[in-house]
């Protein structure tokens, strides 16, 4: 496939970096001096402006597939797509950074009618979204929904006294409906067998329907059931920060907090937001945040534009006693070393974003739906083609890496068992590590097994 | 301050105002009253050639009016209005404190009287006291901004100083517009106020003169004894109904008439002004039916007295002198709140006193958290801080200006409720007070240096306090000069 990425920011260099083997790159950026970092790569790299129509011919577009705006610049991102399909590109993906462009679903379908964006994708949106989920599940460190909310995923860090510790996996009373999907253990991510034994620490990511994933809560953080009013405190008041607040301010029973450094930015919050408290002053300014209280939160999430000063922030709250901190990561590089000082969660917008362009692409007829462990295990979503028999779970020859974590048959949701069939048209959901995505995807397009 | 070209933009507007006289003078041939005729002919000369003289006294065309100027122009045309009103009071032969006072009244849409007896005036003299309260209502300016052709001077200043409570809503781009569709949204409603009364009984000149003075929440009425003269239940329903009304917002109305009605549910001063009536009327109907009136009419009572008093009308449905103190300490109440903003009723507006509120409440959670950043809101919006400050400057002002005429009146020689309720009623342009200015008395028995300083409050009142008592600073007259000097 030819593709033009425009723009060699964090986000053009992930995406670059994950299809340069596979795929005919061409990279634009005004600026020369990131074209060292591309020169390691497979790459084709042209300075100069992504919205000019003589630098899009020479990076051929006439004869590109796909074209990714992804400078930092909304409307160069907008303008280069446009011009990308007025000039004959196939498909365009646009990243935007603030609302204004997609604030309503007509904005969306302006978007595609008169400036030819296939594809809009808005990282921010994403991370507050995923954050707003992980609050919403207490205790767990990711979340994820998907079949219009029929299905959930959670995953959870064991302590020494959790419930699921020390027994094998076939030997837990898990509640009916909830399949262990994935295990994370040291640094590696693996899919469970009934003879795996869980160990203080792992994370272990569960799948299930709506109302066993509720059982499964209260079995494991108990106290975060029991209807009290949660804290919640926000560092940093950006559009994430601000997105954030808003979606959790329609939630009943959740005090808000969030405390920004801008005084005019803080006025602006305070007029968007009714009920949050805004405070001012800075998230890593010990006496405020003594003052307010804010070790009482049950949440703090830092999403200030530093990660240097969120992770501050967060080592604070963890100090002060909140109950569990998130945070969002710029450089991917920083992800692992967030959780290995404490923080309950840390989330890259960007990484997401990337990881869903490049299922996209590569991903053929499965789609995305999350991606655990910086990308070790994805989340995909199958289709059963017709003419597939329909076998039992235990006689499908499955590749060891993987587990069907749920089926989803019309309007109904199956959380399945070995004895349960699979049939032509289900929707499966599957977890899988590595390699063995590609084999299950495999599976079900070649239709033997 | 340029006085000259102060003097010229009130002299344009004095010269349309000499026209406002023919109405009257209409009313008094058609019931042949002669000898009245020629106070108003007198009165519009007067006011033609002054209005004349003042528009010459600044030759040329000034681009635009200061602010200070704009505010000058304002108190001056409304205090130069008003004494040309008295004229036609004093041709039958009030004396001069008297003829001001009745006319400052009207023209602020206070609806307090000097008038003891009724019969001895004419008709066309009765329906000219409606006039100026009509007049007065929805704004003198707002009228002249209306009807005038275009002025290039700053004639959005002089829009919003008059206009009562701090609002600024533009309901189109041009202020002349938004002058003229106030205009016809309130004449509009006079009509049907008109239509509705004379359907339900009261004669047509009685129920002109009511529609009038109604939808100005004004208060004057052509009966000694008020509505209650009438005795009909429906005449004072409808009434109810348009002085609701008059204490709303009129540009909010507007808005709701174009096919949005959602805009009052979502207006909080709105949502507020209509619990308070139903909370008041509530309390007081069943404080009058406790004291032995039967009970349809004890809620028409209670709803009536609290919709006049609420809205600054003034109108007396029944004599509620006798009524008890629990009864009075609630209309007493309500005087002190007033109508809405944007609305023709006086007093402090509901919005200032939900804006003090918040204030408050902001300031002791301000105490828990100092570092917080806690706005005041109003119907989901920001209070600008400098607004916040006006609305509390204003509280002030008018407190201690309620003080200082209940000082003058009581020492002039009334009785301490007369002096309370006599300033209240003034200041905050209601009408009738309690005691020996109660709804069935009238003013006239006052010290005449009381009337004075009365009429001062009503005027004060209307023009809602700082923007007439900013004209006493003395940087002001400092730096007043006649004309602008050419250098050389």
């Amino acid at each position: 496939m030819q593709i033009i990425i425009i723009g060699g920011g964090e986000i053009g260099y992930a995406l670059a970096k994950a299809l340069a083997d596979e795929h005919e790159l061409c990279v634009l950026d005004t600026e020369l001096s990131v074209a060292d970092r591309f020169g390691l790569l497979d790459v084709e790299f042209l300075t100069g402006s992504g919205t000019s129509s003589s630098l899009l011919e020479r990076a051929r577009v006439e004869t590109c597939d796909l074209l990714i705006a992804c400078t930092g610049l909304d409307e160069v991102n907008i303008v280069a797509c446009s011009l990308g399909s007025q000039l004959g590109c196939r498909r365009t993906i646009c990243f935007v950074s603030r609302e204004d462009f997609v604030h309503t679903t007509e904005g969306r379908e302006s978007l595609s009618e008169h400036f030819g964006i296939d594809q809009v994708i808005w990282p921010e949106a994403q991370l507050a979204d995923a954050i707003e989920r992980i609050i919403m599940a207490p205790g767990s460190v990711d979340a994820g929904v998907f079949a219009g909310g029929e299905i959930r995923l959670l995953e959870f860090r064991l302590g020494a006294d959790s419930p699921l510790v020390g027994k094998s996996i076939a030997a837990l009373s898990l509640p009916y409906g909830v399949v262990i999907v994935a295990v994370h253990h040291g640094d590696a991510t693996t899919i469970p067998h009934g003879r795996t034994v869980l160990n203080p620490g792992d994370k272990v990511v569960l799948m299930g329907t709506r109302e066993a994933m509720k059982a499964l809560q209260r079995l494991l953080s108990p106290e975060a059931s029991s209807g009290r009013a949660r804290v919640v405190t926000i560092i940093g008041g950006g559009d994430v920060g601000l997105r954030v607040a808003q979606h959790l301010e329609s939630e009943p029973g959740i005090q808000l907090y969030v405390v920004e450094h801008d005084h005019a930015r803080g006025e602006m919050l305070a007029a968007t937001l009714g009920n949050a408290l805004i405070l001012e002053g800075d998230g890593t300014d010990l006496s405020l945040l003594e003052s307010e209280e804010i070790g009482r939160s049950d949440v703090l999430v830092s999403v200030i534009d530093n990660d240097e000063r969120n992770l501050l922030a967060c080592l604070i709250g963890r100090q002060l006693g909140v109950g569990s901190v998130i945070t969002r990561v710029s450089t991917p590089a920083n992800l692992r070393l967030f959780e290995l000082v404490g923080i309950d969660v840390a989330l890259s917008a960007r990484g997401a974003a990337v990881a869903s362009v490049v299922h996209q692409i590569d991903g053929g007829r499965s789609s995305l739906l999350a991606v655990l462990e910086e990308g070790q295990a994805k989340v995909i979503e199958l289709t059963v083609p017709d003419g597939f028999p329909a076998i039992a779970l235990r006689d499908l020859a499955m590749p060891n890496e993987a587990i069907i974590g749920s089926i989803v048959r019309g309007a109904d949701v199956i959380v399945p068992r070995g004895e349960d069939h699979i049939e032509p048209g289900d929707r499966l959901l599957v977890c899988a590590t590595g390699i063995s995505a590609e084999q299950v995807r495999a599976l079900f397009t070649t239709g033997s097994h | 301050m340029r006085l000259s070209l102060i003097f010229k933009v009130t002299g344009y507007f004095l010269r349309f105002f000499g026209l406002m006289f023919l109405w009257p003078m209409a009313m008094a041939a058609y019931y042949r009253e002669w000898a009245d005729l020629g106070g108003f002919a007198l009165a519009g000369l007067l006011a033609a050639a002054i209005g004349q003289a003042m528009w010459l006294s600044h030759p040329e065309r000034e681009p635009e009016l200061r602010r200070i100027e704009a505010l000058a122009v304002v108190a001056g045309t409304w205090l130069v209005v008003a004494l040309l009103g008295s004229v036609p009071y004093l041709w039958v032969g009030l004396s001069p404190v008297d003829a001001v006072f009745e006319s400052m009244s009207g023209f602020t849409t206070t609806g307090a009287t000097i008038f003891t007896d009724f019969s001895v005036f004419g008709r066309g003299l009765l329906f000219w006291r409606s006039l100026t309260q009509w007049i007065g209502g929805m704004g003198v300016i707002t009228l002249f901004v209306a009807v005038l052709p275009r002025l290039a001077m700053g004639v959005g200043r002089l829009f919003f100083t008059e206009a009562p409570g701090p609002t600024d809503q533009k309901l189109t781009p041009h202020i002349r517009q938004t002058a003229l569709v106030l205009w016809r949204l309130y004449a509009g409603l006079t009509l049907v106020e008109f239509l509705a009364l004379s359907v339900a009984g009261m004669p047509y000149y009685d129920s002109l003169c009511h529609a009038m003075t109604t939808l100005a929440a004004g208060g004057f009425s052509p009966h000694a004894l008020s509505i209650a003269g009438y005795e009909n239940a429906a005449v004072e329903w409808i009434i109810c109904v348009f002085m609701f009304l008059a204490g709303a917002n009129f540009a909010l109305q507007y808005r709701a008439l174009l096919g949005r009605p959602g805009v009052l549910v979502r207006d909080e001063e709105f949502r507020i002004y209509t619990a308070i009536v139903l909370v008041a009327a509530l309390f007081l109907s069943g404080f009058v039916w406790r004291a032995g009136t039967e009970m349809t009419e004890a809620v028409r009572h209670g709803l009536f007295q609290t919709l006049s008093i609420l809205t600054t009308t003034g109108y007396a449905s029944v004599d509620f002198q006798p009524w008890s103190d629990q009864a009075l300490m609630i209309l007493l109440t309500l005087m002190f709140i007033g109508g809405c903003a944007g609305s023709a009723a006086g007093g402090p507006k509901v919005i200032r006193h939900v804006l003090i509120g918040r204030y408050t409440l902001t300031e002791l959670r301000r105490t828990l958290h100092p570092r917080g950043v806690l706005p005041v809101k109003i119907s989901g919006r920001v209070v600008p801080d400098d607004v916040m400050r006006t609305v509390l400057v204003f509280f002030l002002v008018y407190v201690l200006m309620t003080a200082l005429c209940v000082i003058a009146v009581v020492l002039l020689g009334a009785d301490l409720i007369t002096g309370i309720t006599a300033t209240m009623a003034t200041l905050g342009n209601v009408g009738p007070g309690l005691g020996l200015v109660g709804p069935m008395a009238n003013y006239g028995h006052l010290h005449p240096v009381s009337k004075v300083v009365l009429t001062g409050a009503m005027w004060i009142g209307r023009l809602e306090v700082l923007t007439v008592l900013a004209l006493l600073r003395p940087e002001v007259w400092r730096l007043a000069h006649w004309r602008p000097v050419a250098r050389r």
